[in-house]
């Protein structure tokens, strides 16, 4: 999930990967960078997250190599929507969730996209997993606008945290980065390991 | 005589050699000049970018030097169309192997592969060659800091320095004599602007003409692509250029 926040942005996964109820790992990276204040978390079947993410990396990087200047968020959003509906009849089940700050003003971006590219931007919050209707209510309740960095952090884990806990398949360890004009911070959760 | 052996790539004339190769050669050497220099801690490269009018934007895009991947860069000397698809290519190619073996292209593998393809409009399908020499610059873990050059014809070979463009065999000839294994980036840069100011004709160095590129590791060791200021450049013409202009 990512939630924006007071000139930050915050996404958040948890690192389980499974095989319907075998947890095979608890470590999984689900959160990728692609630029130094640009994030893509992947929600879905584990194959596709990987091969997902590493073709965007091909495309961003032959981005940046031509344009000679990093991808902005809402430009990545779009090179997804792309990569996706590439495979409309045979998609990618994957369900990512984009949260930056642009590359010049800083503003903070969050947005979410279905397995076949359909992007939406969001003002607040935005969800993608087994546990998205547990994540909605938790995220409704728990943000509000203009969040500090630190209020951001409590609000995205608890959501986190809580809407897995209600989820048999979902949690199992949890990272959430905090995306900030000047740094990014990243926290391993302390997450029930069941 | 050899006239008629001339028109096709896919022939050899009767003294062994293929004529349209060589004279893409030879629209190489009015092209603008590139001089890479390999150093112990790093390497230096010196394009001119031809200004062919004054009313040319002031540079937005490179048009000698470009970034490749991570860990290296490439040079163009020739025709800058040709140039486009080839570095392209290779862009693609890189990236090609990141996403199948995730980890940085080695250097030597996307040469060949630029240099198979020029080889390809050598002897197939009829098409003119590529007007284009390459020399890309890289940091490997395995291999250290490394210059490769590749001409049309498609072959390719490591070099300690290199120069390409106009006035390349005059400049080999500084090179050879003045390059040594322990020469430092200083060095380098120095002997680069030396070496190109030597055959020039001084009212027409300007330092708005060059593109410049430094490649070095940084503190947590991995490679560092920098251009030089425009002061840095100025200073090193005016320490180099033999006859003081006045």
């Amino acid at each position: 999930m990512a939630m924006k926040g007071k000139n930050c942005v915050a996404i958040a996964a948890d690192t389980r990967f499974g095989i319907q109820a075998q947890t095979v790992s608890t470590k999984f990276q689900k959160i990728f960078e692609l630029g130094p204040r640009l994030y893509i978390g992947l929600a879905g079947l584990a194959t596709d997250v990987q091969t997902v993410s590493e073709r965007l990396k091909f495309r961003v990087n032959l981005y940046e190599l031509r344009e000679n200047r990093r991808v902005k968020p809402k430009t990545l959003l779009s090179v997804v929507s792309n990569l996706l509906y590439e495979r409309r009849f045979g998609p990618y089940f994957v369900e990512p969730v984009i949260a930056g700050l642009d590359d010049v003003t800083s503003e903070p971006f969050v947005a979410s996209l279905d397995l076949i590219g359909c992007p939406m931007v969001t003002e607040d919050f935005v969800v993608s997993g087994t546990c998205s209707e547990q994540m909605y209510g938790m995220c409704e309740s728990v943000w509000s606008p203009d969040l500090d960095p630190d209020q951001l952090f409590e609000a995205i884990s608890q959501a986190l945290l809580n809407a897995a806990d209600r989820d048999a398949v979902s949690g199992w360890g949890a990272v959430v980065h905090i995306i900030e004009k000047d740094k990014v911070t990243t926290r391993t959760l302390k997450a029930r390991m069941d | 005589m050899s006239r008629r052996y001339d028109s096709r790539t896919t022939i050899f004339s009767p003294e062994g050699r293929i004529h349209q190769v060589e004279y893409a050669i030879e629209a190489i050497n009015h092209a603008g000049t590139v001089i890479a220099i390999n150093s112990k801690n790093g390497i230096f490269i010196l394009a001119e970018a031809k200004r062919p009018s004054a009313l040319i934007a002031d540079k937005v895009d490179n048009e000698k030097i470009y970034k490749l991947s991570g860990c290296m860069v490439g040079c163009v000397a020739g025709i800058t169309a040709d140039a486009n698809i080839l570095i392209n290519y290779a862009r693609n190619q890189v990236q090609n192997h990141l996403q199948a073996f995730n980890e940085p292209a080695p250097v030597e593998k996307i040469v060949r592969q630029v240099a198979n393809v020029k080889q390809n409009y050598t002897q197939y399908g009829g098409l003119r060659p590529f007007g284009v020499s390459i020399v890309y610059a890289a940091f490997s873990r395995e291999g250290g800091f490394k210059l490769y050059h590749s001409d049309p014809s498609g072959n390719y070979a490591s070099w300690k320095s290199i120069c390409i463009g106009a006035n390349s065999s005059s400049i080999i000839g500084t090179l050879k004599e003045k390059w040594t294994p322990d020469i430092d980036l200083t060095g380098a840069k120095n002997l680069a602007f030396e070496a190109y100011c030597k055959p020039c004709d001084v009212q027409s160095i300007s330092s708005k003409n060059f593109e410049t590129m430094v490649l070095t590791l940084d503190s947590d060791d991995k490679p560092l692509f920098q251009a030089l200021g425009t002061d840095e450049v100025e200073n090193l013409l005016k320490e180099n250029n033999p006859i003081k202009a006045s």
